[in-house]
């Protein structure tokens, strides 16, 4: 017969079955269980952030004689997984939560705030810390958590390319644009049709993600997505409209960057393809393992009224249901973190502590320390508990006005539309 | 005449090749090397073949577990498909032969819940796995599959078919009902039960939904989400997607070209489609 | 024991396993999924108040769900009649007894036992812009280089495309059957009053094949309204909401925003409209049963 018979088959249930049910070595057994005096911690670095974080947590372990247990998960991932073990258990000790998802965990009350903490010991000096940075992981007047970096984007540049464009210092070296006038002059002179087929393979500029670059640019143009106390929808003022039609004229009317769709824009930066790109700090690694790439790091031109540029961070936070011994654990292993920052800010991030960015360790990093001067006016996604709700309609208005399927006053009016629904709701 | 003949074969191949060139593409770009894969003029034949992509799935097998998401699809779909057809061949027996009292309403409160579509009960089925602690786990991805109404319906009404001498027969004999099921009604109805394996299996193989919020560990994942993830995060990276594809892919093409009678005969007897 | 007892136990004792799996995990999430739908249930929140049909009502006003209603329609559009077209000619070719007839079904038949994560897989690179065998050969015969899924106009019509090369081979299978089914008397009788080719199959063809047809487009139409996979794989929904289905929607505002009772009304109005079509189909095929016996 073609199939096993239906004894087989019987026979296979009754193998399988008790196997399955008895929990046993088929059941993945989650990771859930507080063992004391291990710590877990979840994080999403993979990669070489991941091996940077590794290392300093074995230190800490040898440092303190506790043991932690380190969990990477991909952000793709991360918040799903997070979300769902704080409604239903299996939470971790301490957990890394961006500055802008900080705002929903903390309104549905599912975080533990860190202030008592933060008073009770003595060794923390919170004025070492800037301020704005810390504001961020603040949520109706508490603090929930303590930001371990700030990673803003800023102007990556490919060195060669200027130079072969003649875009040179008085040293002689390749000089980054600070305006808005010299970027479009330096893009122009990037972008070349070099095989002559009439459309440009090498870009002056492309848009990585569209998203922060776009909070870069209105922020620079004065504008935000909500109105200032974060209640209704502020998407569709004209200083918002004024720098997507800036955007979108790079793309249509100065032909300075591709169309975003169905272009690898990062890895066109790294191949040499395109020449600028505005993007995170923590890009920096993908670029130090991308052979034979001459690049650098400044702070975003001035392309708006006032500087500005996109920033995150990442935040270390407990979960509200953790017992007293394991809070005082866990703060030891934030406290570590905060205090070694300047390791962590080694593979591509910027610690938001003064004395730690004074560091002659630190301002020998090249990057890094463009970008740090981007600190104090570093903008913040809406710290809204609404944040993720109305993320896709920006998204979605962002890509309607660089594709060209709507203007952007019409794709902002119509996400000012959405966004106010969603606020409108409690 | 003989031209007519001769166009509708040349249509037909044609159409035969629009069918499977997509998925021999599959194939052939799986032994590309990375060199050949973004070519302006694409290749349908490897020029350097290779076997790199199938041996970078092993390797990659500790962000991306391959290997792993291959054995619980096969769990999955083997321990899935076999108790279904145990469970609704016992209850397609008694709703058949059986007289108890309530069986008729009973049979038609099943039969009624074959018009809700699967993805009315997602969200429910989720927060019931996360009550119980099944999230995450092999039941999740096993347990609600099992209750499918359209296999004790379809069994039903095969076993309405078997003549009711062989049983009377068997109990003048002193036979139990379970010995009647197993004895008489199983051999008898196994052509309908293979059908329904076979569908049941490649149901359970391809199903994305389920998978999808059953479980979220990566080491939990059936192939289809497996891939999914795999899609986006390695989007320059063709031919190993591609390779991942076939590996979750010949399984299916091999139970179908083994059991192709048992399938066609199976959709236009049921309606089913795979 | 009397042999009605016995007969009873082994009759409980046979579907209870069924029973109990068939409760908790299809009966009672219909109803629970109906509790949650009333509810403001959010995955996090310590209360979940009951709001009775304020989802449903929110529903009304939500033009993203309208959107999302319009393009599952137009996915049906795009799929249900020209989808039967095509399994209706395969069907047609394979009934004309050609040589490597088996052959030709199995091929046709193939995509069907994919998996959809397969077929998007393959798609998406079929489509692709820039490497897309389907833009390479379209450019040699001097045609555009289209976005096939990153424009709004074209990224429905490529998901119904592929959507049709998946399933088209299912529906063969039956239509073949109906064709089969039909005695060859009636051609003959219609050749002998000289109908031809297409008469034939106006008149003979069409009307016998009429439950296949009606069996094979109303499953289609049902199968089409819970589109998800095709959209939530190869565009999110995108470009600009274009193809953002019902069922997609359901899932992004469960399982990204964790909002479950409003998912579950998305969830529940979807149910009324599938069974909305299932009673038409009901209806329809009654009315044919009495066509017969008047």
């Amino acid at each position: 017969m073609m199939l096993p018979t239906l004894r087989r088959t019987a026979l296979a249930i009754g193998v399988c079955l008790p196997v399955l049910l008895s929990g046993g070595c088929l059941r993945q057994a989650p990771d859930t269980v507080a063992e004391p005096g291990v710590l877990r911690f979840w994080n999403g670095f993979t990669g070489p952030d991941g091996a940077t974080m590794e290392r300093i947590v074995k230190r800490f372990e040898k440092d303190t004689g506790l043991r932690v247990k380190m969990q990477i998960i991909p952000w793709a991932t991360y918040y799903d997984k997070l979300t769902l073990s704080l409604a239903y258990g299996g939470a971790p000790d301490v957990f890394i939560c961006h500055a802008n998802r900080l705002a929903e965990f903390a309104r549905y009350d599912v975080m533990r705030p860190v202030d008592d903490l933060i008073s009770a010991d003595e060794g923390l000096d919170l004025r070492d810390m800037l301020p704005n940075i810390l504001a961020a992981a603040r949520y109706d007047g508490k603090q929930f958590g303590i930001p371990l970096d700030c990673h803003p984007q800023g102007l990556y540049y490919n060195e060669k390319l200027f130079r072969e464009a003649g875009l040179v210092g008085p040293d002689g070296r390749a000089r980054p644009p600070a305006t808005l006038a010299e970027f479009l002059d330096a893009a122009r002179r990037l972008t070349k049709d070099t095989d002559g087929d009439g459309r440009p393979d090498r870009w002056g500029f492309a848009f990585t993600w569209l998203r922060t670059n776009w909070i870069t640019f209105i922020s620079q143009f004065g504008g935000s997505i909500l109105n200032e106390d974060l209640t209704r929808s502020a998407i569709n003022q004209p200083a918002n409209v004024e720098a997507t039609r800036l955007m979108a004229d790079m793309i249509t009317r100065y032909r300075i960057a591709p169309k975003p769709e169905g272009f690898d824009s990062w890895m066109g930066f790294r191949q040499g393809r395109v020449a600028m790109a505005i993007e995170g700090i923590y890009m920096l690694s993908s670029l130090e393992e991308q052979q034979g790439l001459a690049y650098a790091g400044a702070p975003v031109p001035q392309f708006g009224r006032r500087m500005a540029a996109w920033g995150g961070s990442h935040v270390m936070c407990m979960p509200r249901k953790l017992p007293d011994d394991r809070v005082r654990l866990a703060w030891r292993l934030i406290r570590y973190l905060s205090d070694n920052s300047l390791d962590w800010a080694e593979g591509g991030q910027i610690p938001i502590r003064r004395s730690l960015l004074k560091d002659p360790r630190f301002r020998a990093m090249r990057v890094q320390s463009a970008f740090a001067r981007e600190l104090p006016y570093v903008v913040f996604e809406p710290a809204s508990h609404k944040s993720t709700e109305i993320m896709p309609f920006y998204d979605a208005a962002i890509e309607a006005s660089l594709l060209g399927i709507q203007s952007p006053q019409q794709a902002l009016d119509e996400a000012h539309r959405r966004i106010g629904q969603v606020m409108a709701r409690p | 005449m003989k031209a007519g003949r001769i166009a509708l074969h040349l249509a037909m191949t044609a159409a035969a090749i629009a069918f499977v060139a997509p998925v021999a593409w599959m194939l052939v770009m799986s032994f590309l090397p990375e060199s050949e894969i973004f070519q302006p003029v694409p290749h349908w034949w490897p020029e350097h073949p290779t076997w790199s992509n199938y041996l970078e799935l092993w390797k990659r097998a500790e962000e991306a577990p391959v290997p792993r998401w291959f054995f619980n699809s096969a769990l999955v779909a083997a321990v899935g498909t076999s108790s279904y057809l145990l469970l609704s061949s016992m209850a397609a027996y008694a709703f058949a032969r059986l007289n108890f009292p309530g069986r008729d309403p009973l049979f038609f409160l099943i039969l009624a819940t074959l018009v809700i579509p699967g993805q009315v009960t997602i969200i429910p089925v989720f927060l019931i796995l996360q009550r119980l602690g099944w999230f995450n786990t092999y039941y999740a991805l096993i347990v609600q599959g099992l209750s499918g109404v359209f296999g004790v319906f379809l069994l039903r009404q095969f076993f309405l078919t078997i003549p009711r001498e062989l049983e009377e027969a068997a109990v003048m004999d002193g036979c139990t009902r379970a010995a009647i099921y197993r004895r008489i009604i199983l051999p008898i109805g196994k052509p309908a039960i293979a059908t329904l394996g076979i569908f049941s299996f490649l149901g359970s193989w391809n199903d994305f939904m389920l998978p999808l919020i059953a479980v979220n560990e990566n080491e939990m994942r059936t192939l289809p989400v497996g891939l999914m993830i795999f899609l986006g995060r390695y989007t320059m990276q063709y031919g190993l997607v591609m390779a991942a594809a076939v590996v979750a892919t010949i399984p299916v093409i091999i139970i179908f070209l083994l059991f192709q009678r048992h399938i066609i005969r199976g959709v236009v007897l049921t309606g089913l489609k795979g | 024991m009397t042999q009605r007892t016995e007969e009873r136990l082994t009759a409980y004792a046979f579907i209870a396993p069924y029973l109990a799996l068939f409760i908790a995990f299809l009966a009672a999430p219909v109803a629970y999924g109906l509790y949650i739908s009333l509810h403001d249930w959010h995955v996090l929140g310590q209360s979940r108040p009951f709001v009775g049909l304020a989802n449903y009502a929110a529903l009304l006003q939500d033009d993203l769900f309208h959107r999302a209603l319009m393009n599952t329609a137009y996915f049906a559009l795009l799929t249900v009649i020209p989808g039967n077209a095509v399994s209706l000619l395969l069907a047609l070719a394979l009934n004309a007894r050609v040589r490597g007839e088996t052959l030709f079904k199995t091929l046709y038949y193939l995509p069907v036992v994919l998996s959809v994560a397969v077929t998007a897989i393959i798609w998406r690179w079929l489509y692709s812009t820039e490497f897309g065998i389907i833009n390479h050969y379209l450019s040699l015969l001097g045609g555009p280089r289209p976005a096939w899924l990153n424009s709004p106009a074209l990224a429905m019509p490529s998901l119904a495309v592929m959507s049709i090369w998946w399933g088209a081979g299912g529906n063969m299978l039956i239509y073949l059957a109906g064709l089969r089914g039909i005695p060859d008397e009636y051609y003959e009788a219609a050749r002998m009053d000289g109908a031809g080719a297409l008469a034939r199959f106006r008149h003979v063809t069409l009307p016998l094949l009429r439950p296949a047809l009606l069996f094979c487009l109303v499953m289609s139409l049902i199968g089409s309204s819970q589109v998800f996979g095709q959209s939530y794989i190869l565009t999110g929904g995108g470009p600009h909401y274009s193809t953002l289905t019902v069922v997609l929607y359901m899932y992004q505002t469960g399982f990204s925003l964790y909002r479950m009772g409003y998912a579950c009304a998305v969830a529940y109005v979807l149910f009324a409209l599938v069974l909305g079509l299932t009673v038409i189909q009901y209806r329809l095929v009654a009315g044919r049963r009495e066509d017969m016996a008047a």
